[in-house]
C-alpha cells in the first residue's frame, strides 16, 4: 500500500494490503491440494453407492428397509426433519445478524448461507427418496393432465411441497446475490476460463455508487423476506406431524418447537462448518475465536431454549397422564432409552455447561465438543420424535419396534456424501469468505482514543439522514 | 339412490376364528407374505381380529376385536393424502384409488385404527395360485397403500345386478366376504339409508360402540359389546 | 457512446477532495459517480440523486404471490372438488398457508428482478466503464462528459485533486 501522511479516523481498511488479503482469504479458489480431490472422490464415491442402493430400493419395494406397521415413518422422515432443521442456519447468522447490524457476522455469513441452501437440497430430495412410488412423485404437482385430478392442498405434505420450494429458491437467491459483489471481485482477479465464468456469474456489478445503494436495499429485503418463510418453512414441517393423530405428535407446541430445534442445530452445524473451513483453508485471520465465542454464545442460548421447549412438552404429558400419549412416553424409559438418554446427554448435559465458559467458546477445538454433540442430539431427537410414537401408538395389539437396515442407512450416508460434495464443490469455485462484507467492515472500523485507552469504533452507515453532511 | 352403508360387529358372537381374514384375503386379491414378514409386522390382512388378554391364569380371557375399515366419516386418512389418492365417495365409503397412490404413507399414519397396509413388494402368485386371483379387482404394485373397502365390488355387482332389473337394492344383496363368511354370524352389513333393513334395527342395540370414539372420526362400523353372564 | 473520465484515488478522502473540486463545474445531477470495492456512504464521495423505487415491485410482487396462491388453492379445491375428512370443499387455513407461500416466494422473485434491474446489472450492450484497480484499495471516480472542452477541465481538477492514471474512455457509467 503506498505510505501517505496519516489521516485523521483512518480506517482499518486503509491499512490492510487488499491484495494480500484477497490471496488469503480466497485460498480455497486459487489453491486445490491433493486433499480437496481426495475429499471430493470420497464424498463421490457413497453419494453414488447411496444412489445405487435407492435405485435398488425403488425397484424391489420399500420392503428392504425396516418400514412395518405401525412404523410407516422412520429414518428417512426424521432425516428430512434434521436436514431442513439444519438450514436455518444461514438464516439466522445471515439474516437476523444483518438486520441487527451485528457486524462480526460478516466471515461467518458465506460458509453459512451455503450451508443453509445445500443442507435443503439434501432435504428437499428427500421427500422423493421416501415415496413408495417415487416415480410417480409428479402426481402431487398441480398441472392439466388427462388424470383429471390435481393435488390435494389440505394435506400438510402439499404445504411442505410449497414452504420448501420457496425456501429453497428464497435461500440460493439470498446466497446469491450476496456472492454477486464477490464474484464481480473474483472475475477482476482471474483470467481464461474462470473470468469468463465469473464474469457470467457477477451479471456485470461494478460497484459504482447507485448499485450499491440499491444492492443494499436489496440484500436488506432479502434479509427481511427470509425470515418469516424459514419460520414458516419448519412450523410446516412440524405440521406433517402436528396434524396427525397421533399420540405424542398431535401436540400445538410443535411448530415453536421444530424451529427453535432447528435454529438450535443449525447455529453448531454452522460452527462445525466453520471450523472445518478455518483449519481447511487457513483462514485463522478471519474466523477468529471472537466469532466462535459469539457464535457459542448463541448456541449457548439455543440449548436452553430447546431444554425449556422439551420440558415443556414433558411436563404436560406427565401432568395429564393421557393413556395414550403416556404409552408413548413410557416407551422412552424402555425400549427406546438408549435413545432418550443420548438426546438429553448430547443436546443438554454435555452442551450447556460447556459452552457457560468462556474458555470453551473461544477455543476452536474446544467448542467442537459440544456443537458436534449437539448436532447427534438433535438428530437422535428427530428419532426420538418420529418412531415411538409410531411403535406405540392407539392400538396396543400392533405395536412394533423399528430399526433402520442397511439400505436406509446407505441411503442417508448418500445424502450426507451429497451434502460434503455440494458444499466442498461450492467451496472450490466460489468465494467462501465475503470479501466484500469484510471491507466494507474494516472500512467503518477505526481506532478511538478514549483518555489513555485505544478502541475499536465501528461506524453504523444506515439510510440518508446520517450521512447528510 | 344414496345408501350409508355401515357394519355391526357383535362381540357376543365373535369366537375369534378369524374366517373373516380368511375370506378376505381370498376376495380382495391379498398376498400371503409369508413368516419372515410377518415377524416384521408387515401383515397385509385388510380385516384383522385382535386378541387382548383380560386378567391372569388362571382366569385369564381373550377377547377378540375384529377390525376392518372403520369407513370413518370424517376420515383422517383421506385429509392427508396429498394426491387425492383416497376421498370420500356418494355411498359414504372411504375409497381407494390405488393408481393415484405415490406411497407417502400419511394416511397409514393418520388412521388412528391402523388398518391401512402397505405393498412393501411386489407380491407374487405363482402358478396354479394365480388362478385364485378375483377379475372384479386389481392386483396393486409396490408402494401402494391399500385396506379394506367393504368389499366394493360386490356393491357394484349388486348395484349393475338391481339396474338391470329395474330395482332399488335390497337388503341382503350386497355381503362383503367376511359377513358372508362368519360362522357365528357376528357380522351383520346393510344400507343404514333403509330404514327396514337388518342394520339399521341392529343399530338400536343399547350395547352398542364405536372404537376410539373420541377421536372425532364417527365411524360406521359399530360393535355390539359382549355380555358378561354365568360361565362368562 | 458516451465519453467518461475515470480517474483512480488512493483513498475515500482523495477521491471526496476531487468530488468537491469537480463541483465548480457545475456537472448535471448523476453525471459523476464512484467505483469501488466497498459501498461508500451517500454523500461521502458522491450522491446519488436517482430515487430507489423496486421496493414498490416487491410489494406489488407480494400481492402477485398471494393471489396467484389463492387462485391455486382455490383452483384445485373447485375444479375436483372430492370430499376429503368431513372437510369442507373450500377449506380456508390450508389455503392461508398456500397463499402466504406464494406470496412470499413473489415477495422473493420481485426483489430479485426488480433489484436487479434497478441496479443496471446485464447492460446490452456492455460497454461500461469499469477498474479492476478498485480491488486494490483503489477508488475510481468517474465522470460523464459532454464535449472536448468539458473533458478536458474534468481531467486537469482530477489530476490536480491527486488522481492517477486519469483517462478518457468510451463507455456508459
Amino acid at each position: 500500500m503506498s505510505a501517505e501522511a496519516p489521516r485523521a479516523g483512518t480506517d482499518h481498511l486503509a491499512r490492510t494490503d487488499e491484495a494480500a488479503m484477497f490471496e488469503r482469504l480466497s485460498r480455497s479458489n486459487l489453491v486445490t491440494t491433493w486433499r480437496w480431490y481426495l475429499g471430493v472422490g470420497v464424498a463421490g464415491a457413497v453419494l453414488l453407492w447411496g444412489v445405487i442402493v435407492f435405485m435398488y430400493m425403488a425397484l424391489v419395494g420399500m420392503g428392504v428397509t425396516g418400514y412395518n406397521r405401525p412404523v410407516f415413518w422412520g429414518l428417512y422422515e426424521a432425516s428430512l426433519v434434521f436436514w431442513i432443521g439444519l438450514s436455518h442456519s444461514g438464516t439466522l447468522i445471515s439474516a437476523i445478524l444483518r438486520l441487527t447490524h451485528a457486524t462480526w457476522r460478516a466471515p461467518v455469513l458465506r460458509g453459512a448461507e451455503a450451508m443453509t441452501a445445500f443442507t435443503l437440497m439434501v432435504g428437499g430430495l428427500i421427500p422423493i427418496v421416501h415415496l413408495g412410488r417415487n416415480w410417480r412423485v409428479y402426481y402431487a404437482l398441480p398441472y392439466p393432465s388427462s388424470r383429471e385430478l390435481w393435488p390435494n392442498m389440505r394435506s400438510p405434505l402439499m404445504w411442505d411441497a410449497m414452504a420448501i420450494t420457496t425456501y429453497l429458491l428464497g435461500s440460493l437467491t439470498f446466497l446469491y446475490v450476496g456472492m454477486i459483489p464477490d464474484l464481480a471481485l473474483l472475475r477482476d482477479k482471474s483470467a481464461g476460463w474462470r473470468r469468463k465464468f465469473y464474469s457470467a456469474l457477477s451479471l456485470g456489478f461494478r460497484g459504482t455508487h447507485a448499485q450499491w445503494r440499491r444492492y443494499h436495499v436489496a440484500s436488506t429485503l432479502f434479509a427481511i423476506l427470509i425470515i418469516p418463510i424459514a419460520v414458516s418453512v419448519h412450523s410446516i414441517v412440524s405440521w406433517d406431524f402436528a396434524m396427525a393423530k397421533v399420540p405424542g405428535w398431535h401436540s400445538t407446541i410443535f411448530a415453536p418447537y421444530f424451529v427453535v430445534g432447528a435454529i438450535f442445530s443449525g447455529i453448531a452445524g454452522v460452527v462445525i462448518v466453520m471450523a472445518i473451513l478455518r483449519k481447511a483453508f487457513r483462514l485463522e485471520s478471519a474466523l477468529t475465536p471472537l466469532h466462535f465465542d459469539n457464535l457459542g454464545k448463541l448456541l449457548c442460548t439455543m440449548t436452553l431454549l430447546w431444554g425449556y421447549f422439551y420440558f415443556t412438552e414433558f411436563l404436560t404429558v406427565w401432568y395429564n397422564r393421557n393413556p395414550e400419549e403416556w404409552e408413548v412416553f413410557s416407551s422412552y424409559g424402555g425400549h427406546y432409552l438408549p435413545l432418550f438418554l443420548t438426546m438429553l446427554i448430547c443436546n443438554f448435559v454435555i452442551p450447556f455447561p460447556m459452552l457457560c465458559l468462556k474458555r470453551v467458546r473461544r477455543s476452536v477445538p474446544l467448542i467442537l465438543i459440544p456443537a458436534v454433540s449437539i448436532v447427534i442430539g438433535m438428530y437422535a431427537e428427530r428419532l426420538l420424535i418420529v418412531i415411538p410414537s409410531l411403535a406405540r401408538r392407539n392400538d396396543p395389539f400392533i405395536w412394533a419396534n423399528y430399526f433402520p437396515t442397511w439400505v436406509e442407512f446407505s441411503v442417508m450416508a448418500g445424502a450426507a456424501a451429497m451434502f460434503v460434495l455440494l458444499y466442498m464443490l461450492f467451496a472450490k469455485f466460489f468465494p467462501i469468505m465475503a470479501i466484500s462484507e469484510i471491507k466494507e467492515r474494516l472500512f467503518h472500523t477505526t481506532d478511538r482514543k478514549i483518555g489513555g485507552a485505544t478502541v475499536e469504533s465501528i461506524a453504523q452507515v444506515e439510510g440518508e439522514e446520517e450521512a447528510r453532511a | 339412490m344414496k345408501h350409508t352403508w355401515a357394519m355391526a360387529i357383535d362381540l357376543d358372537r365373535c369366537t375369534g376364528c378369524g374366517a373373516c381374514v380368511v375370506a378376505c384375503n381370498a376376495e380382495n386379491n391379498i398376498p400371503v407374505i409369508g413368516e419372515a414378514e410377518a415377524a416384521k409386522s408387515r401383515l397385509m390382512h385388510w380385516i384383522r381380529v385382535n386378541r387382548y388378554w383380560e386378567g391372569e391364569f388362571p382366569e385369564a380371557q381373550a377377547i377378540y376385536l375384529p377390525i376392518p375399515c372403520m369407513q370413518c366419516e370424517r376420515a383422517p386418512c383421506e385429509l392427508v393424502c396429498p394426491v387425492y389418492a383416497t376421498y370420500h365417495n356418494e355411498d359414504g365409503l372411504n375409497a381407494m384409488v390405488y393408481n393415484r397412490c405415490i406411497g407417502t404413507r400419511y394416511c397409514a399414519n393418520n388412521c388412528p385404527y391402523s388398518v391401512r397396509v402397505f405393498n412393501w413388494y411386489d407380491y407374487k402368485w405363482e402358478k396354479p395360485l394365480d388362478e385364485q386371483l378375483s377379475p372384479d379387482l386389481t392386483v396393486r404394485s409396490r408402494g401402494v397403500m391399500e385396506k379394506c373397502t367393504f368389499c366394493i365390488q360386490r356393491i357394484r355387482r349388486a348395484k349393475e345386478a338391481a339396474a338391470e332389473e329395474g330395482r332399488g337394492i335390497r337388503d341382503g344383496d350386497v355381503v362383503p366376504a367376511c359377513v358372508q363368511t362368519c360362522p357365528p354370524g357376528a357380522m351383520v352389513f346393510g344400507d343404514l339409508a333403509d330404514p327396514h333393513s337388518e342394520i339399521t334395527r341392529k343399530l338400536k342395540d343399547p350395547r352398542r360402540f364405536r372404537l376410539m370414539e373420541h377421536l372425532g372420526t364417527e365411524p360406521r362400523v359399530v360393535y355390539l359389546k359382549r355380555q358378561k353372564g354365568a360361565g362368562r | 457512446m458516451s465519453t467518461v473520465i475515470i480517474g483512480l484515488f488512493e483513498g475515500v478522502e482523495s477521491a471526496a477532495g476531487a468530488s468537491r473540486a469537480l463541483q465548480a463545474l457545475s456537472l448535471p445531477a448523476g453525471s459523476v459517480t464512484t467505483i469501488s470495492a466497498v459501498p461508500l456512504p451517500e454523500g461521502a464521495v458522491v450522491t446519488d440523486p436517482a430515487p430507489i423505487r423496486f421496493p414498490r415491485i416487491v410489494i406489488a410482487g407480494w400481492f402477485l404471490g398471494a393471489a396467484a396462491g389463492l387462485a391455486l388453492t382455490l383452483a384445485t379445491y373447485l375444479l375436483y372438488p372430492l370430499v376429503t375428512g368431513g372437510k369442507t370443499i373450500v377449506s380456508i387455513p390450508p389455503t392461508l398457508i398456500i397463499t402466504y407461500e406464494v406470496a412470499m416466494l413473489g415477495a422473493l422473485l420481485a426483489t430479485l428482478f426488480g433489484g436487479g434491474r434497478e441496479m443496471r446489472l446485464l447492460r446490452f450492450p456492455p460497454k461500461v466503464v469499469h477498474d479492476p484497480r478498485i480491488h486494490d484499495g483503489k477508488i475510481a471516480l468517474c465522470v460523464l462528459v459532454d464535449g472536448e472542452g468539458q473533458a478536458f477541465r474534468v481531467t486537469s481538477i482530477m489530476k490536480a485533486a491527486g488522481g492517477t492514471d486519469v483517462r478518457a474512455e468510451e463507455g456508459e457509467l
